[in-house]
């Protein structure tokens, strides 16, 4: 962690290209390189909390009702700290914590029913093809409008969508078909334990403590981590396939996506220093021409 | 191996009905006290709904 502050110019307009790079760089590494203790915390935390409404429920301790609320805020917030991971923001490869950013990743994703190598690898593909109508595969996100946006998220999940050709054709394209088997294990394995506690008498706990709970999440995050930080998603570029804008919800209500634009311009930038990254960086961010909010 | 596997993703829908859906919509039906028509048991009546669903699903490709 570089703590030294970076002066900046008060007219950056005459500056070079090369010249914004390396401020901005600075300002980047600045903000990253630090252990995300948060993070960790969080995913963890979060994993017990969701494990332990299951036999507060069965037992009785817990009335379902006030289960599925948290069972859902759990579900929502499982992402993130894999999201961390798939850039190994935990830990990079061959340093000592290695292999806590890799036990943060599966440990968290497969609430989700989706294996952490697929994540990382079509997460990793969003970055490099964002906003591409044919590679991105987020794109299925892009709707006019929230409401439509929302309908879109909900389409991105039946049968025939497109959304799931587009991560198989993400998963060949970096040549981990491999992953398509262990995709669709992880999908019968959901159906397999949600069908074996339904039929045994825990059908609506099954129901409220994941299904549910699942689809209200991933409709959420694809809302706030897709949708909204690239809105309208009609432009490449490394300073406009994203932006920053100011969400109804605030800053935690949106998972801190307000400051997508950092994460995509440096995503080895831990998700807890992207506010104040954003601050130091809007200057620069205003000379490229990026799309900023009034934030 | 490979084309049983592709078998099972590809009914995965009338899986999911018939594994998930089908027990909800008995403990439903019971949780809140409402009857089958016909005399028809809540079993029945989920199975009639959630393997409709399903077909409907498998065939259309959406599930709404």
């Amino acid at each position: 962690m570089n703590a030294q502050s970076v002066i900046l110019p008060d007219d950056l307009s005459q500056l070079s290209d090369a010249e914004l790079r390396r401020l901005e760089l600075k300002i980047a590494r600045k903000h990253s390189g630090m252990f995300p203790w948060g993070a960790v915390a969080w995913a963890f935390g979060n994993l017990a909390v969701w494990l332990s409404l299951w036999p507060l429920v069965f037992t009785g301790l817990l009335p379902l009702w006030a289960a599925f609320p948290i069972a859902t805020i759990n579900l929502a917030l499982v992402y993130l700290p894999t999201h961390e991971a798939q850039h190994d923001i935990i830990a990079r490869p061959g340093t000592k914590l290695r292999w806590l950013n890799e036990l943060v990743g599966h440990a968290t994703s497969w609430m989700m029913i989706t294996p952490f190598e697929v994540f990382r690898v079509t997460h990793l593909d969003h970055h490099r093809h964002t906003n591409d109508p044919e590679k991105d595969v987020d794109i299925t996100s892009m709707a006019p409008g929230p409401w439509s946006a929302i309908w879109a998220a909900i389409k991105a999940r039946q049968p025939n969508a497109k959304r799931s050709a587009d991560y198989v054709a993400a998963l060949a394209r970096n040549g981990r078909e491999d992953l398509i088997l262990l995709s669709l294990i992880y999908k019968l394995g959901f159906i397999g334990i949600l069908g074996t506690l339904a039929w045994n008498g825990y059908a609506l706990e099954a129901l409220f403590l994941w299904w549910l709970p699942y689809q209200i999440a991933i409709t959420y995050i694809i809302f706030f981590l897709s949708w909204a930080p690239h809105h309208p998603g009609n432009e490449s570029g490394r300073y406009r396939n994203t932006r920053s804008w100011r969400s109804a919800v605030g800053n935690i209500g949106s998972m801190g996506m307000q400051f997508h634009i950092v994460h995509h311009l440096h995503p080895y930038i831990p998700l807890y220093r992207t506010p104040a990254a954003y601050r130091e960086m809007r200057p620069i961010l205003e000379a490229r021409g990026c799309r900023l909010g009034d934030i | 191996m490979e084309r049983a596997l592709k078998f099972i993703a590809s009914i995965l829908p009338l899986i999911f009905a018939f594994a998930f859906m089908v027990p909800v919509i008995d403990a439903g039906m019971q949780a809140v006290g409402v009857n089958a028509p016909f005399g028809l048991s809540t079993l029945s009546a989920a199975l009639i709904i959630g393997g409709a669903w399903g077909v409907f699903a498998q065939i259309t490709g959406r599930w709404v």
